[in-house]
């Protein structure tokens, strides 16, 4: 304590003292004592300011452990196809912005109303629970699909239910209904980029209100910034400045952030190739990137960027919602499919669909009934 | 939205005057700005600016609804989702119709019944209600001047003929039909900017745009440094106010575009289209290309792939042989691929659902590179009896 007088008398003002080495040296203590002395110091004078409180969250550090806790700790919003929760290490991951680049028709939209569906089942099924934000551009947000995915989402948790027969998974059905899931998808139209900056300005409070929201999806996030842009260093400007919104909305409210982008056409010296749009300081702005594309008539997944999963590529379907769609694919499982594993991912194929349910259906199924799933 | 004067948006007047000597009046000037332009602009702190930038943004930013109001709003009038093309497997597949709120587009090599289809959804639309229309006006935007008032009359008259039985009835239809004539860009442009006040005067319930392509490729080559940038610009500019249009009032808008080439090497040519007698010839474009190598070429939509993305449904008409034509569903967010197979004739557009080959799924793919037969491929296969069962097969030069 003596050495705090001995600092300040040796210097008029604590604030003079910033340096422990150059303090060390003037005092002649060691530079562990000279530290030990500023810190105290330091926090008188903290004390004395006004608390300046800087965003909440806005700069954490911990330790790496931490971090691993928290991540581990952390869901995913799975998206019922399971090849792609494969690449994905586990499905969309929160607190992180995954973009998902694509031609048109591929099914960026409809993985988005997939996932903003998904982002709602119950704990004890292995989801989230979360509620959901649709920022629209393009106008392709269709009411009756997402309502038919809805509906599919609950039919295949009500399979489980009737697997499993546990307390907690009939209670939790009570709720998740085809209009309560409607209910939590918070749909907001955004005709140009300055509804979609105003929006994104407001996202944080509207977040703290509705603190259950787990999921916010921007689909089109190209669309309004492709057009009326002559000052093209502005459009990057405010592309940056919405990238690190959306990173700290991500991180403070532990809701996962997923961007749909187009692809567009880049002409090189003799061919031209489709590149995903906004350019290429676009492409740090996301974490995970998953670019989905045609191989005649095959659509595939590839993910692109990731810090943690390993680049690969994955073919998949969207499939019409038709009960009676399920004997084909019975079919489609080949006789190699082993009965304890029970998983359509034979040869590579999965299908991702508005019922998503077909690989997890398959797995309750296969457990009710294995003779079913070694037929081919 | 963007243009809602800062006055409006609850800022104080000493604020805005202030504003106003920077040049920034609008919502938009406001949020273009950086944190640190806004804070020397209106000379604030960094918190007030944040409060004031909330401020702005509540002005401009869009209501919230949830995904299941809006769908007790879609039940309470379920008829007026959809337009009805009569075709009816299409509809079916479509789950209704010609969505209301969304783009369709219609494209295919000349001759093979766009202007057609366009005319008989501009006649479905004027009937009532209960017969499957949507009782209101047309907006019917022609490029190329191929709208004929005369054919219109006849497809009327052949399709329904028990509701059109009188005179009085046919030019009560005609006049609820209100054609323009538009022949450049920048007029089509300001044309679509007109219409809203347009479609509350005269309760339009359908905009068709005959056609897109036309009017673009006549003005923009893509060879020339620059154009292509500026062909894109239009395309999304014109493809937001007619989404506007389309969601505000919800009705349908439908385009017709073109076909182009696509070589296998991505760089796409227009497609030589002076009259519906001249078929696109393959072996002289991919002669053209002056390198070495034989590229198999292929027609798709034309319009790029940026115009792909703004469509949110997509029809392809085609040849199939010498009589019939195919209708393929390429791009749709409710409807799996599929295709059906029609004729032309006095009433239109009427699908063969006869043959047992109408109603096949087939695997589709990217709506932007989808492969479309020309004619004298059609022909060629119909007089070699090649029976084509796929559709999009690329011609084997």
């Amino acid at each position: 304590m003596d050495l705090c007088e001995v600092l300040r008398t040796a210097f008029q003002e604590a604030e003079a003292c910033l340096s422990v080495c150059s303090a060390a040296l003037e005092i002649g203590i060691s530079k562990e004592e000279a530290l030990e002395a500023l810190q105290v110091v330091r926090q008188e004078c903290a004390g004395d300011a006004a608390k300046t409180a800087g965003g909440s969250g806005s700069t954490r550090k911990c330790t790496a452990l931490e971090l691993l806790e928290e991540e581990q700790a952390q869901g995913f919003i799975i998206t019922f196809c399971s090849a792609l929760d494969n690449i994905l290490g586990g499905g969309v991951q929160l607190t992180k912005i995954t973009e998902i680049c694509g031609a048109p028709g591929v099914g960026k939209t409809q993985l988005c109303m997939q996932l903003a569906v998904d982002v709602q089942i119950p704990e004890c099924f292995g989801g989230v629970a979360g509620e959901a934000v649709f920022i629209d551009t393009e106008g392709s947000f269709m009411v009756d699909r997402a309502a038919d995915i809805a509906t599919a989402c609950v039919q295949h948790c009500q399979l489980i239910a009737e697997a499993h027969q546990e307390e907690d998974h009939l209670k939790a059905l009570e709720t998740f209904s085809l209009e309560s899931i409607l209910s939590h998808i918070y749909y907001f139209r955004c005709r140009d980029y300055i509804e979609l900056l105003a929006q994104v300005y407001l996202l944080p409070d509207f977040l703290s209100e509705h603190s259950k929201v787990r999921l916010v999806v921007i689909d089109g996030i190209a669309f309004p910034f492709r057009h009326d842009f002559e000052d093209l260093s502005l459009r990057t400007r405010l592309l940056n400045g919405l990238a690190q919104q959306l990173i700290i909305i991500a991180n403070d409210h532990k809701s996962a952030v997923v961007l749909t982008n187009q692809m567009t056409t880049r002409f090189g010296q003799n061919q031209s190739v489709l590149v995903p749009a906004l350019g290429e300081s676009w492409g740090h702005a996301a974490t995970v990137r998953l670019i989905f594309h045609w191989d005649n008539t095959q659509r595939l997944a590839t993910l692109y960027k990731s810090p943690s999963q390993k680049e690969s590529t994955i073919p998949y379907n969207i499939t019409v919602r038709k009960w009676d769609h399920i004997p084909r694919l019975f079919r489609s499982c080949d006789a190699a499919v082993q009965p304890s594993l029970c998983s359509c991912q034979t040869d590579g194929f999965s299908s991702f669909n508005c019922y998503f349910s077909f690989i997890h259906i398959i797995k309750q199924l296969c457990c009710l009934h294995p003779c079913e799933c070694t037929q081919s | 939205m963007a243009t809602k004067k800062l006055r409006r948006a609850k800022l104080s007047q000493e604020l805005c005057e202030r504003l106003s000597r920077y040049q920034i009046t609008t919502c938009q000037d406001f949020l273009c700005l950086s944190l640190l332009e806004l804070m020397k602009v209106t000379g604030q702190s960094y918190r007030s600016v944040q409060k004031l930038l909330r401020k702005v943004s509540l002005a401009c930013a869009p209501k919230m609804q949830t995904a299941y109001e809006m769908k007790m709003r879609r039940s309470v009038n379920p008829s007026t989702a959809f337009l009805p093309t009569s075709l009816h497997s299409l509809d079916k597949v479509l789950h209704g119709g010609i969505p209301c709120g969304s783009l369709t587009e219609l494209t295919s090599p000349p001759g093979c019944g766009k202007t057609q289809f366009c005319i008989t959804m501009s006649v479905l639309a004027t009937l009532p209600v209960s017969m499957g229309g949507l009782d209101g006006a047309v907006i019917y935007i022609d490029t190329e001047s191929a709208f004929s008032a005369e054919r219109l009359i006849e497809i009327a008259g052949n399709r329904f003929p028990t509701y059109f039985d009188s005179d009085e009835k046919l030019f009560r239809m005609t006049r609820s039909i209100h054609l323009y004539r538009e022949l450049t860009c920048d007029s089509v442009l300001k044309r679509i900017k007109s219409l809203e006040e347009e479609i509350i005067s005269k309760k339009i319930k359908l905009i068709i745009i005959d056609s897109v392509a036309s009017v673009v490729r006549k003005e923009f080559d893509t060879k020339l440094q620059g154009n292509l940038a500026e062909r894109s610009n239009f395309l999304a500019r014109g493809a937001s106010l007619l989404k506007y249009l389309a969601e505000e009032f919800s009705i349908p808008v439908i385009l017709t575009n073109q076909i182009t080439t696509s070589l296998s090497n991505g760089l796409a040519i227009p497609a030589d289209l002076v009259s519906p007698a001249y078929d696109l010839s393959l072996s002289e474009v991919s002669g053209a290309s002056g390198s070495g190598k034989r590229e198999s070429a292929c027609v798709t939509a034309a319009l790029g792939n940026t115009w792909s993305h703004s469509v949110n449904t997509r029809f392809i008409l085609q040849y199939h042989d010498l009589l019939t034509r195919q209708i393929l569903v390429a791009k749709s967010p409710v409807a799996p691929f599929s295709t059906f197979f029609y004729t032309i004739e006095k009433s239109g557009l009427v699908l063969q659902d006869g043959k047992n080959l109408s109603n096949l799924p087939w695997d589709g793919t990217n709506p932007a590179l989808q492969t479309i037969q020309v004619r004298n491929t059609a022909l060629r296969n119909a007089l070699l009896n090649i029976t084509d069962e796929s559709p999009g097969d690329t011609p084997s030069l």
